[in-house]
């Protein structure tokens, strides 16, 4: 996976990966990568919990857009099975993702 | 498919689900992997997201039921990509990928594939567009595999996503 996001990195298209196993991610480093202490198979979170998908998406979008440096990994934080999710705050997702000054 | 060949994915599909129940196996796992070395390339995001075209790409071994599954026989693993569009209905979709547990993806495949969820983001104007084409690998890559991936499949998935003006790509593991 680090190492297909390197390939399209390369080729100027900048990318975010989600992790769900951070040794992994770190032996490989994608150029940002959003890390999720959730099982396999489950980096969006559980089946059919659509609030914790978009909840996931919406830090990993962010992180695109707030990384400074090759191979930042941000934690999401999130605990499996152990948040409540609520509606996204779609304005801010929006505001957060289209700063592109540091 | 050989006798032995099945066993041993059995034996694959048993542990995934030990590894999937169990993540601190997982980091272990990756504390032992072989580091790669080199420049992490870097490019600058140039546009607000609200303008641009997102990319998904997993390795979760997804892809449709008619197209051909990711070789299962070689343990170093299947270092080909397949091409899938975005409006392919979910019960089209199939995951071969022997070292995850797939089962919950397969009920719901925005855990691998998240389309439906890339496209709320559109409705709600966070993201211009969701590129029509959203492109599979499988992980668990080894061995000779890995320059495969390096040199050709990799780049020819960038070299696609660039020819046809994607801005940004979301990667989703298995």
């Amino acid at each position: 996976m680090g190492l297909v996001a390197r390939a399209v990195e390369a080729r100027g298209i900048p990318t975010v990966a989600l992790s769900i196993v951070r040794e992994i991610t770190e032996k490989t480093p994608p150029p940002r990568a959003l890390y999720l202490r959730f099982p396999f198979g489950h980096a969006l979170g559980e089946p059919g919990q659509r609030e914790q998908h978009l909840a996931v998406l919406g830090l990993a979008l962010e992180h695109l857009f707030a990384a400074r440096k090759p191979g930042e990994i941000r934690d999401a934080g999130l605990r499996w099975r152990r948040e409540r999710y609520g509606p996204p705050d779609w304005d801010a997702l929006r505001r957060r993702t289209s700063n592109l000054e540091p | 498919m050989t006798p032995r060949q099945s066993l041993s994915r059995l034996k694959n599909r048993l542990l995934a689900r030990v590894f999937t129940a169990v993540p601190g196996l997982a980091a272990r796992w990756g504390q032992a992997m072989a580091a790669t070395g080199g420049e992490i390339p870097w490019a600058e995001p140039r546009k607000p997201l609200g303008d641009a075209v997102l990319a998904v790409i997993t390795t979760g071994g997804v892809h449709r039921t008619d197209q051909p599954p990711f070789d299962m026989a070689d343990p170093d693993g299947d270092p080909t990509f397949r091409e899938i569009p975005v409006d392919t209905p979910g019960d089209a979709l199939t995951i071969t990928h022997d070292y995850y547990d797939h089962r919950d993806a397969e009920a719901d495949p925005n855990l691998v594939l998240p389309v439906e969820r890339v496209r709320e983001m559109t409705a709600h104007g966070v993201v211009a567009g969701l590129h029509p084409r959203a492109y599979s690998f499988m992980g668990h890559i080894d061995g000779r595999h890995v320059e495969t991936l390096k040199r050709k499949t990799a780049p020819e998935v960038a070299e696609r996503l660039a020819a046809g003006g994607v801005d940004y790509a979301l990667l989703v593991p298995a």
